[in-house]
């Protein structure tokens, strides 16, 4: 339980650190727009913990992130804006119809052997592609703020708080049922089709759990997505932000909890608060895509555990140093 | 009856274009276990490449065309010396986001290199055209059909009748004995990586005169051109050829009769079921898993 | 022990790969309590016929008649392949099939998948159900490796284990399931004659402390006439003899088939 007790407490100080960013954005030590940019790391990174799950843990690739994510977007618009939900009728609405049509594309598109899973997927991401711009016909909308109770308005640094909260709850309940026959059971599948079988373990059935809670979380981050930019257009969901929330777990860590997080911090964070800063690359225009594309590879084929393992991994180096030194 | 024959043509130049893509694909899946999601920004990259040279220079198309097809073949053993080289020991998953990655290079580096304004590649052939059954074909379509079947001829000619085929055809059945065998299965991949490269600069080539050479220009053919692989069976050089075929054909028709904004999401969702009730695709084998 | 009850009949067991029968015409019966040995020379079939049996394949002829844990026959053919340890019968793989990342305790805990009540949402809340439910597995799991005498382990990693352990482990995750009819598929491959000869005796003690039927599909001849009740001999998947280890000795047909034509006339 010890143990338990201490990822538990990961989480929460990495949830403290995020949430402390407003705060320092008030005693001028940060910009305001670093505080919207670690929004942005904040939300995908929660699309890519559902992602790692299906990935990490399934070993199975889906290329419809993204087009899951504006679903959720263009559909909490739509309830907030125009039906005037509540935020939390239209934030499990705004999951439940994407994570349905997500379980249906996985009752096709799973029967498929896995090499095929991300062919399929990347077809459905080109179908929806197609039909959102048939009826996405407004160029851009502008979801409402949230209000949490009658009369409490979230500004953006509320939205952010709220965000980071978020975070860390689906960090929490992610650990848990990853630490729990579902999480056994996924792993399994992973290692060993054969063994999964042998011990009752339903591939199909855990296949499209996987797949489906991929798909829950995308869309939880697109609910975000819309109520922290609060201007939202059929444009930014293309396979290419599906490829970065996947190099997100590629490059953070498969199978880890906080990996997610650290990758987001690299993928969506890096390039625009330190790469573009930089004097002279910094004006490249597509730098962004370079950095993460080259990291991906690099870590595939150098590190294909993550970064997020870096700090142990120096860890144990430096201890290997000081014993033979010794 | 004009207007289907009109549609059977430009569904033919369309085939072309999917088929030299997927062909790519294959190559590279037989040789190399590596699903290319790359295989279209290659083409589009050095569809840039043969484009600014054909500004600067004032090239005839098909000079620029050759050119690039040149740089994509160097492009395609640059990206295997450097990375898929390296990668061998990588599993199937490992391989498709290596692919990802390059992806995302090559989209950050073209308009880095060449500007992002959409640049414009001539036909090849200007003006003119045939009456065929009623329709019209232009000596340009014509000449994009010919070439993709030409193409095709060439390679499958390649893999069935030369030395250098064989090594390709035992590579892509067992790697590991054909190593043993004495065939260079490195350079049998490199050839792959190389050869794949220039046909999906073919295709860009051919599909640019429409849409003008663009950073997303070969989006809808990669996933065109894998569709065709997963329907045609990745097994099979033939297949994913006749399925990339079959797909531009059927896509024209239901484009056209059926309707031109839903056409296209209507189509992938009937070849996905298709593929569904059939997972070994056209003409696939079915293979037996080891416990 | 009641020697009348048959648990596994099989029946006419065929199976072709590309017009090359793997498994002919196979017919044989385990009775409950028994430990029963399959066995036969490299290529003979039997791993096939195994999994003909656990429905990792299909078989495209005959019967595998099954006596399950509420006591009536099925056959087992056209069940699905996770269905099976439903029935009460489980199998192991001849190269160990276990999570490296996971510890012993927790590959174990993968045996009683199908004992598990709780989903998805009672796990991600740690609900109160889900709790007592892994207390009450965790517990149970502890009490075999304890059995197994590997308890001190049940901690570590199985990524780094020796293989004698990983061994010990998988059968360990087969109890978990409760099972009726274990089938092992080759347990002594790549153990040494120390490491089988304590198989050997943890196969019988399992038999006695789980009341469990044991049926083992082996190439290890030692393994298979220190501890079988029965035995059937299979070559080119079909059946050569049945019988006891002693009447299995004395075949003619199996001697041939193992030793060759000449050596067991020399014999």
């Amino acid at each position: 339980m010890n143990f338990l007790k201490s990822r538990y407490l990961t989480y929460l100080l990495i949830g403290v650190v995020l949430a402390s960013l407003p705060f320092l954005n008030q005693m001028g030590v940060i910009r305001s727009a670093t505080v919207t940019t670690f929004g942005f790391i904040v939300f995908y990174a929660i699309a890519a913990l559902g992602l790692n799950v299906l990935l990490g843990y399934s070993g199975l690739i889906s290329l419809g992130t993204a087009g899951f994510m504006g679903l959720a977007a263009y559909l909490t618009t739509h309830f907030t804006g125009e039906w005037h939900l509540h935020f939390f009728a239209s934030l499990l609405l705004s999951v439940l119809i994407p994570t349905v049509i997500g379980i249906v594309v996985g009752l096709v598109s799973l029967r498929l052997e896995g090499m095929y899973l991300a062919i399929a997927t990347l077809a459905v991401a080109e179908v929806s592609r197609q039909i959102f711009i048939e009826i996405w016909s407004w160029s851009s909308l502008r979801p409402p703020a949230v209000l949490l109770l009658q009369g409490l308005a979230l500004d953006r640094d509320g939205m952010y708080l709220f965000i980071v909260g978020l975070l860390v709850v689906l960090m929490m309940l992610t650990d848990n049922f990853i630490h729990s026959p579902v999480g056994r059971a996924l792993l399994t599948m992973r290692a060993s089709e054969a063994a999964a079988q042998a011990m009752g373990i339903n591939l199909f059935k855990y296949k499209l759990m996987a797949f489906g809670i991929a798909t829950a979380y995308a869309a939880i981050s697109g609910v975000l997505y819309a109520h922290f930019i609060r201007a939202v257009d059929p444009s930014p969901w293309t396979l290419l932000l599906s490829l970065q929330i996947l190099a997100v777990i590629v490059i953070g860590g498969f199978r880890t909890i906080t990996g997610p997080i650290f990758g987001s911090f690299i993928v969506f964070g890096v390039p625009p608060l330190i790469l573009n800063q930089l004097p002279v690359i910094g004006d490249i225009p597509g730098l962004a895509f370079i950095f993460n594309g080259a990291l991906i590879i690099i870590v595939i084929l150098f590190y294909p555990r993550g970064l997020v393992y870096m700090g142990q991994d120096l860890k144990k180096l430096i201890k290997r140093k000081e014993v033979k030194s010794q | 009856m004009s207007t289907f024959f009109q549609l059977i043509f430009s569904g033919l130049e369309t085939g072309s274009i999917f088929a030299l893509a997927t062909l790519g694909i294959i190559i590279i899946f037989r040789t190399s276990r590596a699903t290319n999601f790359a295989q279209g920004v290659m083409g589009m990259f050095n569809a840039f490449v043969a484009t600014t040279l054909l500004i600067t220079y004032s090239l005839p198309a098909w000079l620029a065309a050759v050119i690039g097809m040149l740089s994509a073949f160097v492009t395609g053993i640059v990206i295997d010396l450097l990375i898929i080289r390296r990668a061998k020991k990588a599993n199937i998953v490992s391989k498709q986001i290596i692919t990802f990655g390059i992806i995302l290079v090559l989209l950050g580096v073209a308009p880095m290199m060449f500007g992002s304004v959409p640049l414009s590649f001539p036909r090849f052939i200007d003006t003119g055209a045939i009456d065929l059954m009623g329709a019209s074909l232009t000596y340009n379509g014509l000449l994009n059909i010919l070439m993709g079947l030409g193409m095709m001829g060439i390679l499958f000619y390649f893999l069935q009748y030369t030395k250098w085929g064989l090594a390709v055809r035992v590579t892509a059945s067992n790697e590991q004995t054909a190593r043993l065998m004495g065939v260079p299965t490195s350079l049998v991949t490199m050839g792959a990586w190389a050869i794949a490269a220039a046909l999906g600069t073919l295709s860009a080539l051919m599909l640019a005169p429409a849409i003008n050479v663009n950073v997303a220009m070969m989006e809808n053919v990669q996933v065109n051109a894998l569709i065709a692989g997963v329907l045609g069976g990745f097994q099979t050089f033939h297949g994913p050829v006749i399925a990339a075929y079959l797909i531009a054909l059927a896509r024209n028709l239901i484009l056209f009769y059926v309707s031109d904004s839903w056409g296209e999401p209507l189509l992938l969702m009937l070849i996905l079921l298709f593929i569904v009730m059939r997972p070994n695709g056209l003409i696939g084998k079915k293979i037996v898993k080891k416990v | 022990m009641s020697q009348s009850k048959k648990i596994l009949t099989i029946k006419g067991l065929s199976i072709a790969f590309g017009g090359l029968k793997a498994v002919d015409d196979l017919s044989f019966h385990v009775n409950a309590g028994e430990i029963y040995g399959l066995i036969g020379p490299n290529g003979a079939g039997k791993t096939t016929a195994f999994n003909c049996m656990t429905q990792f394949y299909k078989p495209d002829a005959g019967q595998v008649i099954f006596n399950h844990l509420q006591g009536e026959d099925v056959d087992l053919v056209g069940k699905k392949t996770h269905d099976i340890i439903k029935l009460g019968l489980v199998r192991t793989f001849q190269n160990v099939e276990l999570i490296g990342d996971l510890t012993l305790l927790d590959n174990l805990l993968i045996g009683a998948h199908i004992a598990y009540q709780t989903g998805l949402f009672a796990n991600a809340f740690k609900l109160p159900k889900a709790r007592r439910e892994e207390e009450e597995m965790t517990k149970k799991a502890l009490e075999i490796l304890a059995f197994l005498g590997i308890e001190t382990k049940a901690y570590e990693l199985a990524a780094g284990q020796p293989y004698g352990v990983l061994k010990k482990v998988e059968l360990g995750r087969t109890l978990m399931s409760n099972p009726k009819l274990i089938i092992l598929d080759e347990p002594a491959a790549g153990l040494n004659d120390t490491e089988t000869a304590e198989l050997a005796k943890l196969i019988k003690e399992i038999r006695e402390t789980y009341s469990c039927t044991v049926l083992l599909v082996e190439h290890d001849m030692r393994l298979v006439m220190g501890i079988c009740d029965r035995i059937c001999a299979i070559s080119f998947g079909k059946k050569l003899a049945e019988g006891t280890p002693k009447e299995i000795q004395a075949s003619k047909d199996v001697q041939e088939a193992y030793l060759g034509k000449e050596a067991s006339s020399n014999a």
